[in-house]
């Protein structure tokens, strides 16, 4: 029986000089439960294959063969050293399809290796430019801000895809991402054209790219075996005409963690969003509270005066997997209904309260107390309760 | 004679403020019951080869690919950035594609733009996709050197160079800022705190000057609208729309509740009472009294 030419998933491992990235060793915990079941299932000779670039960075095999790795691929050259789109783009794909490395990876079928099969990528700064630019050269499909995997098998019926027709499309990567709303989960699919009326194309790899926080690591398994392959990049020497003249570390503007409390507010502002703010901006002052929000905030949807936008409506404030994961003391949130994104940023908080005009809000099942009201209403009784209760309370 | 060669591509999303949103029954959005506005983040886009019209002299191309629906967002871009040409890129066959069969029509209509591109332009993301694909995308297809999360640039006209500031966000470490030099031609994906800056009285009175242009231009933006077809575009049909696309959108649902991790006692805002058990639970927080 003569193979697939597609194998393997290849995972785009990320490091700051040599310091791996924690999205990294989730993303090879996602592969690794994934193939555990699929070699089971399907084929026991395909891999999860870490692929990593940089300049001395032999030392990470081994945490990533501990981390789920079966093969560790390693680019090291000094032009990769920098962080450079186009450089990387075009060593990630001379790896993609390349046989000899793919006969080092697994000799069983590396005649027939053309491409791999899956591959992933963080859902961040570096993944999220990285994987359009690698699946726009290999012409395949990518889906991004995946936060749930799947590999099954499915009987599709698609008016362009099949023509109509029922096509099985086996080992199909099903890749969840939550929509721009939080609440509604879009599954995409990376599918070969079947349809007679157009050329057969095939789609491979099928990727997605991965936020960061979605996937647990493997706890590390000293015992785990895996090889090592080194690749040789070719590199374009108009590339290095692009120079990195400097690169530094920045604090973020918004700091969470010196903070006992810390005020949350989301769309519940619409009816009023500038007055609204400015009641959260009082309250949070009274109390001592560092403000965040809800990723729709960031958005730009709301309109406010520069000053009240440039400062609330940022991405930096946003409390979630798009954003900070806070565990103050003391989290209030202000009309956020309590999309799954936000409720995995602050349920490390000792004590919720949310206020809210919906009492079976989700946000309710991650809350102490909910309180239950428009927050324009609510906002200034608590700030006088507080004033008589607390008339000295000073909480930083 | 200008220096600069500029284009930008803007995309027309649903306005997410009035919170209309729905979909098809294949799962893709329904933009007939949507309104529609100039992408924000687009916005951003245009208002930054403003800067380079203003700094450099330039000569400013805007593209979208869309449904006539499209021309109030050309309008806008237009105001933004006192564009010298509006091109609308508008077939049934565009579509239904995701985003590699989007950039592949992009990659076309800058290849229709008036001359060479120095340096194309894009949004961050789109606010309703969210993906952030098609900016490198095009730039890849169009063989650029891509700039994401840039938050400041200059150009050197004799050194043919830009030089950028990107911000980088990565999870577990702070943010990033770094510098990088190269030579033109570039796609820049514009971060959405970018703003520009004039930093001389001289700069100022152009960008007025342009403003003022850009203005008065905008009332008459259709004298200024190229509209092609795919055939017109020269596209490969089998490369756009939805049979150009790998992805398909297979389902959407209801993300699932996920477990109660708290019993939330439920009180009223209105209760003056429940104000002030609320108030003592917060000072009891403070007190780290609350035992979890």
């Amino acid at each position: 029986m003569t193979e697939e030419p597609y194998r393997h998933v290849f995972v785009i491992i990320e490091h700051i000089d040599g310091k791996l990235l924690p999205v990294s060793l989730e993303m090879l915990g996602e592969a690794r439960r994934l193939f555990d079941d699929y070699n089971m299932r399907y084929s026991s000779n395909e891999k999860v294959v870490a692929i990593v670039l940089g300049h001395n960075v032999q030392d990470l095999s081994k945490t990533l063969i501990e981390h789920g790795a079966d093969t560790v691929v390693i680019a090291d050259h000094p032009a990769l050293h920098a962080l450079i789109n186009k450089t990387h783009t075009k060593i990630i794909c001379q790896i993609c399809l390349d046989k000899n490395t793919a006969a080092k990876i697994e000799p069983l079928y590396a005649t027939e290796f053309q491409r791999p099969r899956y591959m992933f990528f963080a859902a961040d700064g570096i993944g999220r430019h990285l994987s359009s630019t690698v699946l726009a050269e290999l012409d395949s499909g990518l889906a991004s801000d995946v936060n749930k995997l799947v590999i099954s098998d499915l009987e599709i019926s698609h008016p362009v895809k099949t023509g109509g027709k029922k096509v099985m499309y086996a080992k199909t990567l099903e890749m969840y991402r939550v929509d721009f709303s939080g609440f509604l989960w879009t599954t995409i699919l990376c599918l070969d054209n079947t349809n007679e009326k157009f050329p057969l194309r095939k789609y491979s790899p099928q990727a997605c790219n991965i936020i960061p926080g979605a996937f647990e690591p493997l706890k590390p398994d000293s015992q785990r075996v895996g090889n090592v392959v080194n690749f040789e990049p070719k590199i374009d020497p108009d590339d290095l005409k692009i120079k990195i003249i400097s690169q530094k570390f920045v604090e973020s503007e918004v700091d969470f963690d010196n903070y006992k409390a810390v005020v949350g507010f989301g769309r519940g502002i619409q009816e009023s969003p500038e007055k609204n703010i400015k009641l959260v901006e009082g309250f949070a002052k009274l109390i001592g509270a560092q403000v965040g929000t809800s990723l729709p905030i960031s958005k730009n949807v709301f309109s406010a005066s520069p000053a009240i936008t440039s400062t609330y409506m940022i991405p930096a404030r946003v409390i979630g997997t798009s954003g900070h994961k806070i565990s103050p003391m003391l989290y209030i949130a202000f009309g956020i209904s309590g999309a799954m994104q936000h409720l995995s940023g602050m349920e490390d908080s000792q004590f919720v309260i949310s206020i809210n005009s919906d009492e079976n809000a989700p946000i309710k099942d991650a809350s102490d107390i909910l309180l239950k009201g428009r927050m324009e209403d609510v906002i200034p009784l608590l700030m006088d309760e507080i004033k008589k209760q607390l008339p000295t309370m000073v909480v930083k | 004679m200008s220096d600069l060669n500029l284009a930008v591509v803007v995309k027309l999303e649903p306005d997410l403020s009035e919170g209309n949103i729905s979909y098809n029954a294949d799962g893709t959005l329904d933009r007939k019951k949507t309104k529609n506005t100039l992408g924000p983040h687009s916005k951003i886009a245009a208002q930054a080869a403003f800067y380079a019209k203003v700094k450099y002299g330039a000569n400013i191309s805007i593209g979208t690919m869309s449904g006539h629906a499209a021309n109030n967002a050309l309008q806008i871009a237009m105001e933004t950035c006192d564009a010298d040409v509006l091109q609308l890129y508008s077939d049934h066959k565009f579509a239904g594609a995701d985003t590699i069969g989007t950039a592949e029509v992009l990659k076309n209509g800058v290849g229709k733009m008036n001359g060479k591109m120095d340096i194309v332009f894009s949004g961050h993301r789109a606010t309703d996709g969210e993906t952030g694909q098609v900016g490198p995308q095009i730039a890849w297809k169009l063989g650029l050197t891509f700039l994401g999360n840039v938050i400041s640039y200059d150009v050197d006209l004799t050194k043919r160079t830009v030089t950028a500031k990107r911000l980088v966000n990565l999870r577990g470490v702070p943010e990033i800022i770094q510098e990088v030099e190269a030579p033109l031609p570039v796609f820049i994906a514009i971060d959405p705190s970018y703003k520009y800056y004039f930093d001389s009285v001289s700069l100022r009175l152009t960008a007025e000057k342009y403003k003022k242009e850009a203005f008065e231009r905008a009332q008459h933006y259709s004298d200024f609208l190229q509209t092609f077809t795919l055939e017109e575009l020269g596209a490969d049909e089998t490369l756009v729309g939805l049979i150009g696309s790998p992805t398909i959108v297979y389902n959407v649902q209801r993300v699932p509740k996920g477990k109660a991790t708290r019993s939330a006692k439920v009180l009223d805002g209105s209760n003056p009472e429940h104000i002030r058990q609320t108030v003592t639970a917060i000072k009891e927080a403070f007190s780290a009294m609350v035992i979890k």
